[in-house]
């Protein structure tokens, strides 16, 4: 995974319609490897529903998604094993700690992760002393902080994040933005839906939604 | 067409009431056969389309089949509850009682308890394309299960039914007339159907 | 990418764990279900006293409570994940496969573990003999695998749906008729100390084998939208 990171996401005349309201259409963009494309626009202009249309949990109304890998289009299964989510409909198991949390999914991926690694993720996001008590003694801000060491373990290719930032202080925000810049350095593809404006200077291109 | 359809219907109506001779030992009652045979033909026949056209949904992601794969099966229900009611009064008017669980009455019970349940859950779920999705992969759950109940419910339940018209030894025991008689029937039952069909699936077309 | 058939088994391993741990910690289901078959046993033997029923009566029973017991808990595993919210994760980090079958062995050894118990107070209940043994457990363990493969699928539809449980019974009944029907005769064939036919065992093994490939098939389409 960490070899040869060449992951690029095609929007394709994408529209989607729920009910009678088209949330939005004519979306045509190309994100490439270390590149990082801005989802920006008021509450329920839909930028979630793009992000999870990216992701695979839901079909534009027309047009497609492609996602390219080292040149090969990706099905859903595969573009769903080479991406990192986080978002707030992202939630975790309350009763296993947080450490149990990360080595759950890094297994059910086929992952190899030590318990090493997983202090070291924790430590990154802060929660090195936590990481053995019960996800449901955690507060909002550390839960985010959770995922954040959730999605370093999972090595993604493809970064979706839905206001990352939020639910976090000063200082865990400082931490996300780090977090971003690093990951962009390593030639991942981000995808980032936002009101903060800060996060949106990563971007490389932008979509406003209205 | 609709005009040709009526009276073709009334013309199997008279024929079954003035041109089939009663049948030894069951008299008058063999015109129920005339109905019976016809609307259960139609209710597995529905079936088999509304799986049919699950699969076709599966693959297209086209909500047209859905559509069609609903009608056929609200159809269906319907036809199967006439099927299951005209085949009770039969078994009461011949074997003395309602409901015995005879093989057939069996499978069209259970045939009535799939699209039941699959209707119940189509009304259970709201976002369009998840109902489509999830009632699609019942429907094809649920035909998978017709051939092994059609193995295991002969063992388990003694049959009184009469045989198919066909019989194992590949020889017709009817009179021509009746057997012409009981095809233009099956033919009327199955046109009413899918006029019935087209006209729902228009309408659904036209309010989506 | 890691490839998926290796990776297929560390994820079906992973899903039951995860299962059974957050389980032992909760202890709700399976405690839930083990009250639910000692009063159904135990209403049914209060209420007949000790007249002994006859050998089909008990056999339906046995397989009547089994599968109600399996309605009233077996639906956990993917309703639970929907209503805490956790299935959007499960969904992104976890393939189809893995997540299906993964919740299948859990089921079923929730399931065996259930008739474990059921069957020595069925014993003592209603007054049984069995004098095959070996082939009595075959059944079971056949029986108890058909519930489950029938129930996992039909839990993952009835999740997204509005007044799950009893949905669930509707939905999961016709599917698992055959394999209950099997069940129920060659039980009734072992209470009455007569051999059941190899075809029998045969049939629900096959059933079970075409249940799981099609669930299998179809679990995908509800899994990737």
């Amino acid at each position: 995974m960490a070899m040869g990171k060449n992951l690029s996401v095609q929007l394709l005349d994408v529209r989607k319609k729920i009910g009678t309201r088209v949330l939005f259409e004519k979306l045509n963009i190309v994100v490439n490897p270390g590149e990082c494309l801005a989802i920006t626009g008021p509450n329920g202009s839909g930028k979630s529903t793009l992000l999870k249309i990216i992701a695979g949990l839901g079909q534009p109304t027309t047009g497609a998604v492609q996602v390219w890998y080292n040149g090969k289009q990706l099905d859903l299964e595969e573009r769903r094993a080479c991406l990192g989510l986080i978002s707030p409909e992202i939630i975790l198991y309350t009763d296993l700690t947080g450490s149990e949390n990360i080595l759950f999914f890094t297994r059910l991926r086929g992952l190899r992760c030590s318990q090493d690694q997983i202090e070291e993720y924790c430590k990154t996001v802060g929660l090195a002393i936590y990481k053995d008590q019960l996800v449901h003694t955690y507060s909002t801000g550390m839960r985010q902080r959770l995922k954040f060491a959730l999605m370093l373990a999972m090595q993604p290719v493809l970064w979706l994040l839905d206001e990352p930032s939020s639910n976090l202080d000063a200082d865990g925000k400082m931490l996300v933005a780090q977090i971003i810049s690093n990951g962009l350095a390593q030639k991942a593809t981000v995808i980032i839906a936002t009101n903060e404006p800060w996060e949106a200077e990563y971007a490389d291109c932008k979509i406003e939604l209205v | 067409m609709k005009l040709a359809l009526g009276l073709w219907i009334m013309g199997v109506v008279y024929a079954v009431f003035y041109m089939v001779p009663p049948v030894e030992g069951l008299g008058d009652l063999v015109r129920i056969a005339f109905f019976h045979i016809p609307v259960a033909w139609v209710s597995v026949l529905a079936f088999l389309l509304s799986a049919g056209w699950s699969l076709q949904y599966l693959r297209t992601r086209d909500i047209r089949y859905d559509l069609k794969s609903s009608a056929a099966a609200s159809l269906g229900l319907l036809f199967c509850l006439l099927a299951t009611i005209s085949g009770a009064v039969f078994a009461k008017l011949t074997w003395g009682a309602y409901w015995n669980w005879d093989p057939r009455q069996t499978t069209i019970f259970i045939l009535l308890l799939i699209y039941g349940a699959y209707l119940v859950l189509r009304t259970s779920i709201l976002d369009k394309e998840e109902r489509a999705k999830i009632s699609a992969v019942y429907a094809l759950l649920s035909f998978l299960t017709v051939p092994f109940l059609v193995f295991i419910i002969p063992r388990f339940y003694f049959s009184l039914h009469p045989e198919p018209v066909i019989n194992s030894a590949g020889k017709l025991e009817m009179d021509a007339i009746v057997l012409y008689v009981l095809l233009a029937a099956v033919g009327a039952c199955t046109a009413l159907f899918w006029q019935c069909f087209s006209y729902i699936v228009q309408n659904k077309q036209e309010s989506a | 990418m890691p490839t998926a058939k290796s990776s297929l088994f560390n994820g079906i391993w992973a899903i039951f764990i995860k299962d059974g741990l957050c389980e032992f910690r909760t202890r709700y289901a399976v405690s839930a279900l083990f009250m639910f078959a000692l009063i159904s046993l135990a209403s049914i033997s209060m209420s007949i006293g000790i007249v002994s029923l006859p050998v089909e009566l008990t056999a339906a029973l046995l397989w009547v409570i089994l599968f109600f017991c399996a309605m009233a808990g077996l639906s956990r595993v993917f309703v639970q994940e929907q209503e805490s919210g956790t299935i959007v994760a499960l969904q992104i980090y976890g393939s189809g496969q893995a997540v299906l079958f993964g919740k299948l062995l859990f089921n079923v050894i929730v399931l065996l573990s259930l008739t474990l118990l059921v069957i020595p107070l069925f014993i003592i209940f209603l007054n049984v003999d069995i004098y095959r043994w070996p082939i009595f457990i075959v059944i079971l363990i056949m029986g108890d695998i058909g519930i489950a493969a029938a129930s996992t699928i039909t839990a993952a539809m009835v999740a997204k749906s509005q007044g799950k449980n009893a949905l669930f019974t509707v939905l999961t009944f016709p599917i698992l008729l055959p394999q209950f029907l099997g069940s129920i005769s060659a039980t009734t064939k072992i209470l009455a100390n007569i051999e059941p036919n190899a075809s029998e065992i045969v049939f629900m093994a096959g059933y079970n084998v075409v249940l799981m490939i099609a669930s299998s098939i179809l679990f995908d389409y509800l899994w990737y939208d």
